[in-house]
Formats: C-alpha cells, sequence, structure tokens
C-alpha cells in the first residue's frame, strides 16, 4: 500500500477542516495510507522566521523534513505554501553544503540531523505523479458533465520552476487536465495563474488592502468567463477567495455568487463521494448551485 | 557557523547587483505592485539594496513582498530578488527593525508551533468531522526544540 506521511499543515488542520475531510476521503478510497505525527512544527513561510535569521529559519524547517527522513515516508501537504516551503528547504540544502552543515549545527543542539533524503508531495502533484490521465479518467465513475469550472492554480505548485518543478513557470496546464478527467470543463480567463497574496504577507492592513484587490480582480476574471465554479489547489487561495467574496459584498456590494472548492473536491464527487463525506457543507460560501447543477 | 553578514556578502554582492539590467521583469510580475502601485516596487527595492541599505532597513517597504517567487523565476540576470530581500530583512531584524505584525504570528508559532491559534476544544469539533485530533499546541517538547533551534537571541528579538 502507498503510504505518506501527512503534513498537516496550519491552515489546512485549522480553517479547513472541510478540505481536509475531503482528502482523506478520496485518499482512503485510493487505498492510500496517512501516518501521523504529533510534532511537526509550522513551515515556517519565508515572511517570519526566515526574515529574521536566515539559517536558523531554515532549519526550523528543516527540522520536518529531518522528522520525514527518520520515519522514511514521504511528506504529503495539504497547502501549497507547505509545499513550497518545504521544498525550498530541500532544494537549498541539496545544492549548498555549507549551508547544510550550518542548518544541521543548529539541529543538533536538539538532537536531530538532516541527511538531504526527505521527499515533499502536495496532494495534487501526488495524485498527478501516481495516477496515468488514462487511470484518473477512469476513476470518474460519475462525471461532472456540464459544470464549467476555472481553474486557480496558487503560486507555489509551479513557482519558481527550480524546486515547485510541478508544471510549466509560465503557461501552466495540469490542474485544467486534471478537472477536465473529472467530466467537468476547464474555462480559460486572464487570472488563472495569479497570486492570492494569501501566504506570503502577514502585514496586517496593507496586506488586507492587496489581498482584496486581487481577489476583486481575480473573480472579475472568473465571473467574466461564466464559469460556475473556481477550482483551487490551496487552502489559502480558497479561504482568500471566499473571504474575498464576502468582503466585496459587504465593502462594495458586489455579488459574485462563485462557489469555491478544491481539486480534490473535483476528483471525490466524480468518483461518486457524497458532498457530506467530502466536508463541502463547511464550505463558506454555498456549493449549492454546483451540487444542483449537477443533480447531487 | 556562517554568519547572516556572510550570507549576506554573498547574495547582496554589489558586482551580482550591478547585472541588474534594470528591466523591470520583477516589478512587472509582481502582484504586490500591482495592487500597491507607487508603495511597493522590487525594482526599486533592489536599487536601495545597493545604494540606500541603512535607510532601506527602516523602511516597511523592504516587508511588503509576499513570496509568489514570479520576480525569481523571471529576472534574466539570476538575481534572485526573494533571497536578497530575505536577507535584507534579516540585516533590518539585527538592528531591531521587525515590523509589529509578522512578530505577532512569530509569537505565536513560538508558543505553539502553529502560526494560527487553536481553541482549547477545537479537537471535539473535528471529532464532530470524523477527524483525528491535533491538539491545542504541536507536541511540547517539539514546542521547546524549535524554540531551541531558534536561539535565545532570535526569541527575544521577537519577544518570546
Amino acid at each position: 500500500m502507498t503510504e505518506f506521511l501527512l503534513y498537516p499543515g496550519c491552515v489546512a488542520s485549522v480553517r479547513e477542516l472541510g478540505y481536509e475531510m475531503a482528502t482523506r476521503a478520496v485518499l482512503k478510497r485510493l487505498g492510500i495510507g496517512l501516518r501521523a505525527r504529533d510534532d511537526f512544527n509550522c513551515c515556517m513561510p519565508a515572511c517570519l522566521v526566515h526574515s529574521v535569521d536566515y539559517v536558523r529559519g531554515l532549519a526550523l524547517t528543516a527540522r520536518n523534513l529531518a522528522i520525514a527522513e527518520e520515519e522514511g515516508l514521504p511528506l504529503l501537504t495539504l497547502c501549497s505554501s507547505c509545499y513550497g516551503n518545504l521544498s525550498r528547504a530541500r532544494e537549498l540544502l541539496s545544492k549548498d553544503k555549507g549551508l547544510l552543515k550550518d542548518v544541521n549545527a543548529a539541529l543538533g543542539e536538539v538532537g536531530k540531523r538532516y541527511c538531504g533524503g526527505a521527499k515533499v508531495e502536495h496532494v495534487v502533484t501526488a495524485l498527478s505523479r501516481m495516477y496515468t490521465e488514462k487511470e484518473l479518467g477512469e476513476l470518474s465513475t460519475t462525471p461532472l458533465k456540464g459544470l464549467r469550472a476555472a481553474p486557480f492554480y496558487g503560486c507555489h505548485l509551479f513557482l519558481p520552476s527550480r524546486y515547485a518543478g510541478f508544471d510549466d513557470p509560465e503557461f501552466p496546464k495540469k490542474l485544467d487536465r486534471l478537472i477536465e478527467l473529472t467530466g467537468a470543463e476547464a474555462v480559460d480567463y486572464h487570472e488563472k495563474t495569479s497570486c492570492c497574496i494569501g501566504c506570503g504577507n502577514f502585514f496586517g492592513k496593507v496586506s488586507d488592502v492587496a489581498a482584496l484587490r486581487l481577489a476583486e480582480a481575480i473573480l472579475d476574471g472568473v465571473k467574466a468567463s461564466g464559469a460556475d465554479v473556481v477550482v483551487a489547489t490551496c487552502p489559502f487561495c480558497m479561504m482568500q477567495l471566499e473571504v474575498g467574496q464576502m468582503k466585496l459584498k459587504e465593502e462594495k456590494g458586489k455579488e459574485y455568487g462563485i462557489p469555491v472548492i478544491h481539486y480534490v473536491d473535483a476528483l471525490g464527487l466524480s468518483m461518486g463521494i457524497s458532498p457530506g463525506d467530502l466536508g463541502l457543507d463547511l464550505r463558506r460560501l454555498d456549493v449549492a448551485p454546483v451540487l444542483n447543477k449537477l443533480g447531487r | 557557523m556562517v554568519s547572516t553578514s556572510d550570507l549576506l556578502s554573498r547574495l547582496l554582492d554589489e558586482k551580482k547587483l550591478s547585472f541588474c539590467q534594470d528591466c523591470g521583469s520583477c516589478t512587472g510580475s509582481c502582484p504586490m505592485a500591482r495592487v500597491l502601485p507607487g508603495q511597493y516596487n522590487p525594482r526599486r527595492l533592489l536599487q536601495r539594496v545597493s545604494h540606500g541599505l541603512p535607510a532601506l532597513l527602516r523602511d516597511e517597504e523592504l516587508w511588503l513582498c509576499a513570496w509568489c517567487y514570479r520576480c525569481t523565476e523571471r529576472c534574466p540576470q539570476g538575481i534572485q530578488p526573494t533571497e536578497v530581500f530575505l536577507l535584507a530583512r534579516n540585516a533590518a531584524a539585527g538592528e531591531g527593525h521587525i515590523p509589529a505584525n509578522p512578530t505577532a504570528v512569530m509569537r505565536q508559532i513560538m508558543r505553539t508551533g502553529r502560526s494560527i491559534s487553536v481553541p482549547d476544544d477545537f479537537d471535539e469539533w473535528r471529532e464532530g468531522y470524523g477527524l483525528p485530533p491535533i491538539g491545542a499546541t504541536i507536541n511540547p517538547k517539539a514546542i521547546n526544540e524549535q524554540r531551541r533551534i531558534f536561539g535565545e537571541e532570535n526569541l527575544r528579538r521577537i519577544g518570546a
């Protein structure tokens, strides 16, 4: 049986329980096992401890890689930011032996050591690597016919290509393809590879203003495409695009009415998993229009 | 251990920064520059790193990057602005200039192991949805480990 070491992540395990439910339901159906640990620390986004101390910040991220190495299993992240931060540490430490030595000096203070052998996957990269298109298509026993989905890639699955490496850095296509394999139509629009400003910026008011302006541009793009739903890969993006709609309604009276789901929700629905088991009733915006269109 | 200033001199090497062609790919690619025109501009930040670092270290513009890595992906000279800004922030932190909001999130991480606070009864809520417990904090031994890895001096800097 394929098994991963679950890296729960702060946003997914605390703010996005519906997404965690969907991931667990889909992986269970696929016979993929998840091992748990209670001692992973935050992935340490670059804007936080790395900004204070480059080497010790990297050591804190690498502490998680050391645990994965101990367990001998690939890490599975739910959040694209976790995937990006862990992949960045893995890449930097595999290329710079001096940095690895410094990081291990810090890890050694608590009896840990990283030897460079950790593997990092995100739910979407893992599923896409494990299954062929034909196999993914065959999983879709109740295809999402007639659903027009707007892919929203999120940054850290494909940027920077040096270590994210999942897709083309300028014209990513894989999420479009994954969506099509669920039977839905992937619509094109000009903001599908934009940044949501969710995971990289904790500057309070300024960040909120910036994030809302970008959310508005992204949602205007989705609306113009005529999509029924946004399909994202990252819980932070989902949160930003849902909360963004709520705020834009309140502040500007703009009503989009576009539900936001994750790729695993789309996959799960196409596999015949019930909306309840996918945690879709926990979404901030009502997904009923999507389910009605699909006759679920 | 290599010091931050060694890393700084490695990445903020003036010769390397002089490779900048001033093409503006970084600013043209930047989501923050797009929505905060006049307020955030990575090309200008890079220029200030090589010509005016002392004043930049006290400026909040240094802390507005959202880490999407588009500039690093696209810079035709391979300058990696994201890494340069990170090291410039290290220098700012060394002088005691760490903005309040990131400080608050870092304190939260050092206290609980997570960037988001978790209510004491959260596991009951998770259980209601068939999800396994995660605890109000990560394993206390792991919290202690991360504090020791971050180190006394850094903990003092963020007041944690």
